[in-house]
């Protein structure tokens, strides 16, 4: 068992994302910080703040109600983002190590996740500073197993989940749809499952005897991790893996050399995990209309050009920030083959502004809210497909890591890396500084035309754009061949 | 056909690829030996221009491989699975690397079937690339460089991972392939394969070009004792 922990460290030390992102991973850790402190602080003033809002109930009442919503957050959030600690297991299958071991060792190791941690500073503080000062020894006892139970409970259930659904997107859509469901009746009162959590949490505490319940349920939903590893512990035969998923897009290799690249990257988005989670992911952001198109922001134009921007590319902006890493695994065979660079770069153009023109039809009904979106988003996607595309192919050439196309995309930072961070400021940039430039001089409305007559040029004159984008891999492409070789 | 001069790879310290000059002539057939570490992948992607080499330059036809992009036209290579598109189907593949050379799928069609010996495709039609074995990966590279009906063809090793009939049927096409005028560029690690079938052969050792010789019926024997006695 040390062993497999030293192991374990040494895979994550080790992996090439962990020594070359050291930026990344320091940003992500002030996230971390930033979530906890602020997670403490609530905890600590939940009694003030819950006694505001609700003067009528107990402040373990309502916290409890609180930590209802929680737990059913949590179970969604962990599932998208949560990643389960995997240990290569092929490599210690056939050593004298009992297997037993192997299967116990990932499931202890996640109860050492963020969000169990999460869950904890949640919890504790408000515990000590209210339930352990005010409640008798056993009742506060009773209280704090039920609930880190319940936490662990979700940490196990995460593991069922995806195991066994991460492959069904309709599973997902209707476990999602049932917890808002579940939310939504409780925030109207109709049914209120809450109420009733929050009587069990305060009854379980005051008899004692009752915390055996989840105590047990945990020992269930951890047995059932355990069984559901078991079963997988079996090295998958690729005789299973067939297809029927072919023949597609055959009529696209008929038109050249970009028709059958086009062809093939179609194929990449929907034949890999990465590239589809990508898919799935960048159809929120068609969505974001709705946060932001309201009153508050119909006026503000720099917020419907940032918005504008958004859903007129969403697909296209997400997938192509790793424009040539995709290709990361075979990079190879661009160089040996007869592809020029100008025909690859044009290839990945005309796919972006396929995908821009695609977002941009399916947010056009938001004019239905009011006609300046329409006028805007008209001009963000001409931008868009003229230049968001040149600075995002321009970045890409600085890619070299590599990227597994098989790994789903939630929590998944291989391949990013300071190049993605650089990109931003032009690509949000650009089109604020030009519309600022006209406000300045009072002409706030047509900043936005100039960004659209400004796109509309970049189009007409793509071919010197999709240059200028080759000749930079030309320049940078033995150093990302490299980079995606290792 | 190729000619290298002045060619030098320094990776850090401690390996350097240095070849002063060497040239390969039309329709040589020539392996290339060595233990592991001595350069043989190093000097084959030098001559694919996928890695830039420190000094010197390696020429096609009379053109640097790293300034023109012209020897793609004629060049059929596989080194390793780098060079297949992992969620293609094999048959996908091919029509993907034919429809470059401006191939349509009759053609392909008609190269599969006069290959079948070699690669079955029909009972690999519906299996994407990436959950083929490492033999059969190596059939589609090999079968996918030769498609093009290249002038030149450069392969690393093609005969790792193939069942005996396959080695078989591999060296008897080199051959063919040979006789009809193709320039062909081995490396391989099985001595008996490489004196059977190279007109010429090179060894490699620690980035050198040691030895330089042209095949007759002792060559087996010299390159058996030359790599015994480097061994000890």
């Amino acid at each position: 068992m040390r062993q497999l922990i030293v192991h374990y460290w040494k895979e994550k030390v080790r992996s090439p994302f962990w020594q070359k992102s050291i930026f990344l991973n320091i940003l992500l850790g002030f996230v971390a910080i930033y979530l906890i402190l602020n997670f403490i602080a609530l905890s600590l003033f939940a009694d003030k703040i819950l006694l505001n809002a609700y003067p009528n109930q107990s402040v373990i009442f309502s916290f409890s109600k609180i930590l209802f919503y929680y737990f059913l957050l949590d179970i969604v959030f962990r599932f998208f983002m949560q990643q389960l600690p995997v240990i290569s297991i092929q490599p210690y299958l056939t050593l004298p190590i009992r297997k037993r071991t192997l299967l116990h060792f990932p499931l202890i190791r996640s109860v050492f996740s963020f969000f169990n941690l999460l869950g904890l500073v949640l919890i504790i503080p408000f515990f000590i500073k209210v339930i352990a000062s005010t409640e008798t020894v056993s009742y506060s006892l009773c209280w704090l197993i039920t609930v880190i139970s319940l936490i662990f409970i979700n940490n196990f259930i995460n593991f069922f989940l995806k195991k066994s659904f991460s492959k069904k997107p309709l599973v997902v859509i209707v476990l999602v749809a049932l917890i808002g469901l579940l939310l939504f009746m409780d925030v109207t009162g109709t049914v209120s499952i809450s109420i009733v959590f929050a009587n069990f949490l305060s009854n379980v505490s005051l008899s004692g005897f009752w915390v055996l319940v989840p105590l047990a349920t945990l020992f269930f939903f951890y047995y059932l991790a355990y069984a559901l590893l078991k079963n997988n512990a079996y090295i998958e035969s690729p005789e299973n893996k067939v297809n029927a998923n072919i023949g597609k897009f055959r009529t696209l290799s008929n038109k050249g050399v970009i028709g059958s690249l086009i062809g093939s990257e179609l194929k990449l988005i929907l034949r890999n995990k990465r590239p589809k989670s990508v898919l799935y992911l960048s159809a929120f952001f068609l969505l974001y209309g709705f946060i932001f198109y309201n009153e508050l922001y119909l006026d503000k134009i720099y917020m419907l050009a940032f918005v504008g921007l958004f859903v007129t590319s969403a697909l296209a902006i997400i997938y192509y920030q790793y424009v040539f890493s995709w290709e990361s695994s075979f990079f190879d065979t661009f160089l040996v083959q007869k592809i020029s660079a100008n025909n690859f770069v044009a290839s990945k153009y005309y796919l972006f502004a396929l995908m821009c023109t695609v977002s941009y039809l399916i947010t056009l009904p938001y004019a239905f809210i009011n006609y300046k979106i329409a006028i805007v988003n008209t001009a963000m996607f001409l931008f868009n497909v003229g230049i968001s595309s040149i600075i995002i192919f321009y970045s890409g050439t600085f890619s070299v890591s590599f990227i597994d196309l098989g790994k789903s995309q939630f929590m998944n930072y291989q391949g990013t890396g300071a190049h993605h961070f650089i990109m931003m400021i032009p690509l949000f940039g650009l089109p604020l500084l030009i519309i600022w430039l006209f406000d300045s001089f009072g002409m706030k409305d047509y900043g936005i035309y100039a960004l659209g007559i400004i796109g509309a040029l970049a189009i007409i004159f793509h071919k010197y754009c999709i240059n200028f984008v080759s000749h930079q891999l030309v320049r940078q492409k033995y150093r990302m061949a490299c980079g995606f070789r290792e | 056909m190729i000619e290298i001069s002045n060619l030098s790879k320094v990776y850090g310290k401690k390996f350097s690829l240095t070849i002063p000059t060497l040239a390969i002539n039309k329709n040589e057939l020539v392996g290339l030996v060595g233990n592991n570490g001595a350069g043989k992948t190093t000097l084959l992607s030098l001559m694919l221009d996928l890695i830039p080499a420190t000094n010197g330059f390696v020429k096609s036809k009379g053109m640097a491989v790293s300034k023109s992009e012209d020897w793609k036209n004629y060049t059929g290579s596989y080194l390793n699975e780098r060079f297949l598109i992992p969620y293609l189907t094999p048959t996908e593949f091919f029509e993907f690397i034919g429809g470059l050379h401006g191939k349509n799928a009759s053609d392909i069609a008609l190269f599969l079937k006069e290959n079948e010996a070699f690669f079955k495709e029909d009972a690999y039609d519906k299996t994407y690339i990436r959950d083929l074995s490492a033999g059969n990966k190596n059939k589609v590279g090999i079968l996918a460089a030769i498609l093009p009906k290249p002038e030149i063809l450069i392969l690393d090793e093609p005969f790792a991972n193939l069942d005996p009939s396959s080695q078989l049927w591999l060296k008897s096409k080199l051959k063919e392939l040979n006789n009809n005028g193709v320039t062909i560029v081995v490396s391989s690690h099985d001595l008996k394969h490489v004196t059977e079938i190279c007109s010429r052969i090179l060894i490699l050792d620690n980035g050198k070009l040691v030895k330089d010789i042209p095949t007759n019926s002792n060559s087996l024997k010299e390159l058996e004792n030359y790599f015994n006695v480097s061994s000890i």
